[in-house]
């Protein structure tokens, strides 16, 4: 599990907090998202957990363990991270991306062994993009390459992972595979979960616990039943919703 | 496939390593350099006495080895540079290593000639790179595009070093720095070629050994972070042991450009990008390409063109080539 504790965040030589005290824990086994509007410091915060941006006051725990000032070897294997999509710059296989996951598990002047080929066949396989394998993972689709991502946080082995807005760049369609399939390994494999996500429906369907955001503030922590009222988005996003049951799942749809 | 064009890449210094030698204004027939080689390592052949052997075995074999060495250094050490810079365009030339090298290099034959030459080639190649990286790094970031600008900036300046160095100096040290700075490999002999080891040792070997994790610096500084690399001590690993190589190769030959730039190049087009792969066989492919722009500057015509001039005119055309078809996506982040 992950407890955040007091954090405060500003950039150096700034005067104003972008994160001013926020505290939230996140569970075994479950998925917890981190939901707030454009500039509400959920990227920050993002940013802070998983050890980019350093210079926060605060305390980031994983299993008990404060991971300030921890060596980024030992950090990697107690959380990954799933960056937004990007390119690389070498076309490299999906294969040699997977199999990166496994770079703290590597010594310094040695290159994978046996056991990390494994590794990384079981995460493509356990993802279902096996058949990827070979193909260049700047040739392949955003949804597939988020799912090559995925991977290789697998490959990596940490209790805890982090995914940066997995949705962002993703049609319809993928989103809805990608977010499943986060949905499925996390509880497959016991996984401490965290995610962004700036829109509250994808929050609402495919969260455990939702964090809301808002000027660097924490709005609410609980369930999306409980969190996702109509108050709370139009005092966030500053719309007029209305909250629809659809076969026990709340959707919130806009007043246009 | 790709394992036989990895085997034949792995293959080409030795063929072409072999080709080199029995090439030249002597003429010595291929099998007769194979025995002589034999000879001289297995004893198994007694050629005798006879010219060929002095030819083959002090003249063209330190040569030849030289040129290899010091091609596979320069190309290491532009796989290197190119991965840790996530910049296919980039290479000790570019970055200015080898200007800062040669400045070392001059300021030692000209003023301070009780120091190992090799030493203040790897001071001043130190800190070029330092220099080109530092300039270009702007809000944490580093663009391809101002990582070369800064590496034609600080290798201009230590251009403009060597040739105050040039100017002060004593006439009869200018020839010999300025026949050096030309790159060439005319005046190699076996304690070149056992100078040039060191960086095979202290550069080239650690690269090897550290290659994997080339191909997770490449992602980005806070990716690789992320999945457990210490990037600034690694990257600080890498910048050492590849201006090392550098510098090294300078110092026995002076600037040759472009080598790690195009070998590199060539071997990704040809096995891709896993560095696992990559590195190795751009060593084989860099000591390839000097040994044969080398065979190629000492025999085209009567005299010795330095090999420097042969990289640079198939360099050029080269990184227009990559430039023209990379287009946008070559200069982007």
């Amino acid at each position: 599990m992950l407890e955040v504790k007091e954090l405060y965040f500003r950039h150096k030589g700034e005067k104003r907090d972008i994160l001013k005290g926020i505290s939230f824990s996140a569970e075994k086994g479950f998925i917890t998202t981190i939901l707030g509007p454009n500039g509400s410091g959920k990227t920050t915060l993002f940013k802070c957990i998983s050890g980019i941006w350093e210079n926060y006051k605060g305390e980031v725990k994983v299993n008990g363990i404060s991971i300030d000032k921890l060596p980024y070897k030992k950090r990697a294997r107690l959380f990954s991270v799933v960056p937004q999509d990007h390119e690389p710059a070498f076309p490299y296989s999906v294969f040699d991306v997977v199999l990166m996951g496994r770079a703290s598990y590597v010594g310094i002047f040695s290159s994978p062994g046996k056991k990390d080929y494994e590794k990384a066949e079981t995460a493509l396989e356990l993802v279902g993009i096996r058949h990827l394998k070979d193909l260049p993972y700047t040739k392949i689709s955003g949804g597939e390459r988020q799912l090559v991502l995925i991977a290789r946080a697998i490959a990596q082995e940490a209790p805890v992972m982090l995914l940066d807005e997995p949705t962002s760049h993703l049609d319809f369609k993928n989103q809805i595979n990608v977010l499943k399939k986060i949905k499925e390994i996390a509880s497959l494999k016991g996984l401490t979960v965290i995610m962004t996500l700036h829109d509250p429906n994808l929050a609402s369907l495919f969260s455990d616990k939702i964090v809301v955001i808002n000027s660097g503030n924490k709005i609410a922590e609980g369930s999306p039943k409980e969190v996702l009222t109509e108050k709370l988005i139009k005092r966030v996003y500053g719309i007029d919703v209305v909250k629809v049951d659809i076969n026990g799942q709340n959707i919130i749809c806009p007043l246009i | 496939m790709k394992g036989i064009k990895a085997l034949i890449i792995l293959a080409s210094p030795f063929i072409f390593g072999w080709i080199a030698l029995f090439l030249g204004a002597y003429g010595v027939s291929p099998i007769m350099v194979l025995k002589i080689l034999l000879n001289e390592t297995l004893h198994v052949f007694n050629v005798g006495d006879i010219p060929e052997k002095a030819i083959i075995v002090d003249i063209r074999l330190p040569r030849v080895l030289l040129a290899g060495i010091v091609g596979a250094c320069l190309s290491g050490a532009g796989v290197t540079l190119q991965g840790i810079f996530r910049n296919p365009l980039v290479d000790p030339f570019i970055l200015g290593i080898s200007a800062g090298a040669a400045f070392g290099c001059a300021i030692t034959i000209g003023f301070l000639s009780f120091l190992p030459i090799q030493f203040m080639a790897f001071i001043f190649g130190i800190t070029a790179v330092a220099l080109a990286y530092t300039v270009a790094r702007t809000q944490g970031e580093v663009s391809r595009l101002t990582l070369i600008l800064s590496g034609v900036i600080v290798s201009a300046f230590f251009t403009a070093l060597v040739s105050i160095v040039k100017f002060l100096v004593d006439p009869n040290k200018l020839q010999s720095i300025v026949y050096w700075l030309m790159g060439s490999f005319s005046l190699a002999d076996w304690k070149g070629v056992k100078v040039s080891l060191l960086g095979v040792i202290f550069g080239l070997i650690p690269i090897f050994l550290m290659r994997w994790r080339l191909n997770v610096m490449s992602l980005g500084e806070e990716e690789a972070k992320a999945l457990g690399v210490n990037v600034s001590r690694d990257r600080l690993l890498f910048i050492g042991f590849s201006t090392f190589a550098v510098a090294i190769a300078t110092s026995l030959c002076g600037i040759i450009g472009w080598v790690g730039l195009m070998v590199p190049h060539l071997v990704r087009m040809l096995i891709g990008p896993d560095h696992k792969t990559l590195v190795p066989l751009s060593l084989a492919g860099g000591a390839s390409f000097m040994i044969a722009a080398d065979t190629i500057s000492r025999t085209i015509t009567s005299f010795d063109i330095p090999v420097g001039i042969i990289t640079a005119l198939t360099g050029a055309p080269f990184f227009i080539y990559l430039m023209k078809r990379g287009g946008k996506e070559a200069w982007g982040k």
